[in-house]
């Protein structure tokens, strides 16, 4: 039986290097831009396009809302959604439909999943369907973006379609999360603490904080990755680059250097994260029985769950949750990650012209549509990508409550507006999401590592990091 | 009181010691059975005692850093928010479609096969069920673009089709199903030749009534895959005339960032494994109640 | 002597199982193959345009990989570890269960919940009974867990079994309870299923002659039930060499604790790996050296069980 098995797997071998040698046939290369046809959107003809996401039903209750509102303007447009399920799912959906030639028109993405759809070269560029003059035939509007709809896309947001290293625009932005500082404002007053814009500030505050309450941590950072990367953007030392198909940059004296202070605030009892503390930092931040912090670095996405609670009697909030953009390195270099979906449009050998200019008018509909900016924000706690939006009547209503949780959603978008210059998206390319797990584990294992007699920390350091990036670029 | 019969009471009062000792040895057998039991009883049910208590909490309580044992605040609305958000209806009525019909295609062909293996005699048994068998050996991740392809050629996307066929055949069942079949004394089928029995009411009246506790484990199995699967579905047949029961609860709960709200989808769990566990509780009747024996020598 | 009828019967039983298999699964391992030897392998790639050379890069590329031997060795241990304990743990419950009256119903009922449970839900338990939340450097601790406040109830130290700073040892100690837990319910099944169908004319022998119970269970039970067992250990093996989402399962996509990302990596958790980053070539190559492994410990496994099975 022993051989036999042997015998069939020797059969298969052959088989397969034969149909190996006749199995490379390539497909066409379609590198060049899509280019829109003079005579512009016949809105007569009907044309059917798919749209994948991650919505919830909640969401997608208000995107079926704007598609019916969509298809006032362009009742030729016959649209279909579906849920992909979570973030970690869409990626490898759209990989294999990729590969059967059935990837949806348009998707939802992540930089790095646009940086995978792309080795297929299934993403429309979407330059010349921006600068596009051409008409929708029988209408005013042009294709592209006007200059004022272009003006009024927070601009670090609009560049995040720029992050593929070949100035190509592959994504637009849909809605947005980035990391603050919330606090303990109360506490805060109360002590005469000022609100830290500066890492050292920070540490100065930590240390007073750590002698009003000396069993508390005074600062919880949710994402050990994003610290990561965010103080590498602020220093400006290098963390990876999408240059070549992706290079790793992050091994170099700065990032030790920070790496080994965090350390030695680590052991001071400045912080912890939420691997470090084993649940969710926001927990600490809310809760005001137990241990408690007093600052939370976290997404602007998640403020639900850093307001203070109102169980009491009367119904009043334990504390008042303030707001601030996070700390910076250096005042003439602001960084501040930014992050939460877009979407891009995808192509097969079958995919019709009408198709794709169909799709980039119900993709232009979502990011430029005020309204439906307004109203997605409300209904998921993101950020609108639009500076139009807060002039929005209901919008501006929602935001001007004065307690709870859209209060301090209403904070978070503020200063999500007021630090639009500050925004920055990690490079994409294949490889770039290990990265970011790689850095994320590395700070952790720096903070944590015990230095073994006869060794150093530096060598410790040394070694961590460069096994990261063996492990990067493996 | 004459000697013998002196002896005789002592000797039943020894029976009666003997017995006692005896009865002593399995009372205490007994009770480390029950021990046994209700312990490893206790550390099966404990996931399922998780997953009630987690449908009926906040979000903000199951978010917790210390995990409460018993819900501050029950939350029957999860329940109700479960039923309205995601269309149960039809997600049910579509599992339960898929998932009859490939059981009973499915136990047809595990039968044939595990049949042949185990009682016919045929050149190349051997190698054929040793491949079989290294067929399992390949992680099946690996064949997901494959098989999309073959369905994409064969034109069965978005059918139940798509969602039935690629996966009527497993090897785990037949190997199964063939491991049990061989316990089944091979001298009933020689007799059963003799009496010009034919192989299919041979299988059909002997072998299906003795093998049945594992058909049934079989079925479980089966239906609990189309209960289960998940990426497959999601690629061939995510519209909603053909979407599944985990498909749909999955892309139900989720916010903008792919989080999923977990309480409810606990709790549209609950819901949705209510049925399937009545039907359990129906099939255990046959699992347990082992099969009449006449006319079986070993 | 193997009569012509037999064959063509047998062939024709047969026949759906072959048409089936040879479409979904022989066809999708030739194309893994193919995969395997065409150096530096992407679909993605491949839709992009990019061509490939026949080769052997992808598995040289898989061998000198540095945690190849780390991916390796966790596979064997967790397979070595866990086959043995859940196969025992599932024939003395399925036994036990066997030999009951009272309560028997209502303990069959309870051995049945596990499959009406929610994957997720057994995932979050681990953490409940693992997880410290709040350690801070002097020792103290907001909550250490159900299991290390068993452990200091009885005067022990407690670990730090799955968080940041933990040692390997304790990962995977956990990962095998976990696989075990997770493993018990199927093969429980199986026994049962097994059990009933053993003669009870044997049982009902050994009463008349008095044997005692450890005899019947080794003499009657554990050799009649033994195609069952075997069953259930060899598909054991070669599901343990696949192990892969339960590591997920606890520890997440990092596939360790959070401050050493990949340390519990499997062979499995490799492929996946691969195919994520579009290296199907390096995906397909290190499959087939697992598969190559299992095919080993299998027919080893199965010379064993000839020798020790009873049909």
């Amino acid at each position: 039986m022993k051989k036999r098995i042997l015998a069939i797997m020797m059969l298969a071998v052959m088989l397969v290097s034969m149909v190996a040698m006749t199995g490379c046939s390539s497909t066409k290369n379609t590198d060049a831009g899509f280019v829109v046809p003079e005579a512009g959107f016949d809105p007569n003809k009907e044309v059917s396009i798919t749209f994948t996401h991650t919505m919830g039903a909640k969401l997608q209750d208000v995107l079926d809302t704007y598609i019916a509102e969509f298809n006032k303007i362009y009742p030729n447009i016959h649209i279909e959604h579906t849920s992909a399920g979570g973030w970690g799912d869409i990626n490898g959906q759209i990989n294999t439909e990729i590969a059967g030639g059935n990837a949806p028109n348009i998707a939802y993405c992540y930089p790095d999943h646009v940086a995978m759809y792309n080795i297929a070269k299934s993403v429309v560029t979407l330059d010349n369907l921006i600068a596009s003059t051409a008409p929708v035939q029988g209408t005013e509007e042009v294709i592209g973006l006007t200059a004022e709809q272009k003006a009024d896309f927070i601009e670090s947001y609009y560049n995040e379609g720029l992050a593929y290293g070949d100035g190509k625009m592959y994504t637009m932005p849909l809605n947005k999360s980035t990391e603050v500082l919330y606090y303990d404002a109360t506490f805060f007053t109360a002590n005469n603490l000022t609100v830290p814009t500066t890492w050292d500030e920070l540490w100065d505050t930590c240390e007073k904080i750590l002698a009003i309450d000396p069993d508390c941590y005074p600062l919880g950072y949710d994402a050990e990755d994003n610290w990561f990367i965010t103080l590498c953007e602020q220093m400006k030392s290098g963390y990876t680059s999408a240059n070549n198909g992706g290079e790793y940059l992050f091994d170099n004296d700065t990032n030790k250097a920070f790496v080994k202070e965090l350390r030695s605030y680590y052991e001071k009892g400045y912080f912890t994260t939420q691997e470090l503390y084993g649940s969710y930092t926001s927990n600490l931040f809310v809760e005001t029985t137990d241990t408690r912090c007093y600052m939370c670095i976290g997404s602007s996405g998640g403020a639900s769950y850093q307001m203070s609670n109102n169980d009491t009697e009367d119904g009043s909030y334990a504390f008042e949750v303030g707001v601030a953009p996070i700390p910076q390195y250096d005042a003439s270099n602001k960084k501040t990650i930014s992050q939460g979906p877009s979407l891009c449009i995808m192509k097969n050998a079958n995919t019709t012209d009408d198709q794709i200019m169909a799709s980039w008018l119900f993709v232009k509909f979502l990011c430029t549509n005020v309204e439906f900016q307004a109203e997605f924000s409300m209904a998921s706690g993101y950020m609108p990508v639009l500076k139009s939006v807060t002039e929005n009547e209901a919008y501006a209503a929602w935001l001007a409550k004065g307690n709870g949780y859209e209060h301090l959603v209403a904070k978070c978008v503020q200063i999500g507006i007021d630090g639009r210059d500050d925004y920055f998206v990690s490079p994409a390319f294949n490889g770039s999401s290990t990265a970011r797990t790689q850095v994320g584990s590395l700070l952790l294992k720096c903070l944590k590592a015990e230095v073994p007699a006869g060794s150093t920390l530096d060598a410790v350091i040394d070694e961590a990091f460069k096994d990261a990036i063996d492990e990067c670029e493996y | 009181m004459s000697k013998n019969e002196k002896m005789n009471v002592m000797q039943a009062r020894d029976i009666q010691r003997l017995s006692a000792g005896q009865r002593i040895v399995r009372g205490g057998v007994k009770a480390g059975t029950y021990l046994f039991l209700f312990v490893m009883a206790l550390i099966v049910l404990f996931p399922f005692y998780w997953m009630i208590i987690s449908s009926l909490k906040t979000l903000a309580e199951y978010r917790q850093a210390i995990p409460t044992f018993w819900p501050k605040q029950i939350m029957f609305s999860n329940y109700s928010e479960a039923f309205t958000t995601a269309n149960l209806g039809d997600l049910f009525m579509n599992t339960l479609y898929v998932g009859i019909v490939s059981t009973l295609l499915s136990l047809v062909i595990t039968v044939l096969s595990a049949f042949a293996f185990a009682r016919l005699e045929f050149k190349g048994k051997e190698t054929m069920f040793g491949a079989l068998l290294a067929t399992m050996m390949i992680p099946g991740e690996l064949f997901t673009i494959t098989n999309y392809l073959t369905i994409n050629h064969l034109g069965w996307m978005h059918t139940f089709t798509a969602l039935i066929v690629p996966f009527l055949v497993s090897v785990f069942y037949i190997y199964l199903l063939r491991q049990n079949f061989m316990q089944i004394p091979n001298e009933l089928y020689l007799a059963a030749k003799v009496d010009g029995t034919s192989d299919l009411k041979y299988l059909w009246k002997v072998m299906i009534p003795l093998a049945l506790p594992t058909l049934i484990s079989i079925t479980i199995l089966k239906m609990m895959g189309a209960w289960n699967s998940y990426i497959w579905p999601k690629l061939v047949a995510n519209d909603s005339a053909h979407q599944l029961i985990t498909n749909g609860l999955r892309n139900a709960f989720t916010d903008t960032s792919g989080q999923a709200n977990y309480p409810v989808q606990m709790a549209a769990v609950a819901i949705v494994s209510a049925p399937l566990f009545l039907v359990f509780l129906f099939l255990r009747k046959y699992i347990m109640s082992g099969v009449s024996r006449s006319g079986i020598k070993g | 002597m193997v009569d012509n009828k037999q064959q063509w019967k047998a062939w024709l039983y047969l026949s759906p199982a072959i048409v089936l298999l040879l479409v979904f699964t022989v066809w999708p391992i030739f194309n893994t193959l193919r995969m395997a030897f065409l150096n530096g392998y992407g679909s993605l790639g491949e839709m992009g345009g990019a061509t490939f050379e026949f080769g052997i890069d992808n598995f040289l590329n898989v061998i000198e990989y540095k945690n190849f031997l780390q991916c390796l060795k966790n596979t064997v241990i967790l397979c070595v570890a866990t086959v043995p304990i859940s196969t025992i743990l599932a024939l003395l419950i399925a036994v036990a269960l066997n030999s009951i009256k009272p309560l028997q119903k209502t303990l069959q009922t309870i051995f049945f919940l596990p499959y009406v449970t929610n994957s997720i839900a057994i995932g979050m338990v681990f953490a409940a009974m693992f997880n410290i939340v709040g350690l801070k450097g002097n020792g103290v601790a907001e909550t250490w867990g159900i299991v290390n406040n068993v452990i200091q109830f009885f005067g022990g130290e407690p670990i730090n079994w799955i968080n940041a700073g933990s040692p390997y040892w304790a990962n995977m100690t956990v990962m095998i309870i976990y696989i075990v837990w997770n493993a018990l319910p199927f093969k429980i099944l199986v026994l049962l299923g097994g059990l009933q169908s053993i003669n009870k004319q044997y049982y009902d022998a050994a009463k008349v002659d008095g044997t005692p119970r450890r005899r019947v269970f080794t003499k009657i039970t554990v050799p009649l039930l033994s195609p069952m067992i075997a069953y259930v250990v060899i598909t054991g093996f070669i599901g343990g060499f696949k192990e892969y989402s339960s590591i997920v399962g606890i520890f997440g996509d990092k596939m360790g604790p959070a401050n050493d990302a990949g340390r519990l990596n499997t062979m499995v958790g490799f492929v996946y790996d691969a195919m994520a980053k579009d290296r199907q070539g390096r995906a397909s190559a290190a499959a087939l050296i697992l598969f190559a492994i299992i095919l080993v410990v299998t027919l080893i496994n199965n010379q064993v069980s000839k020798k020790r099975v009873h049909y």
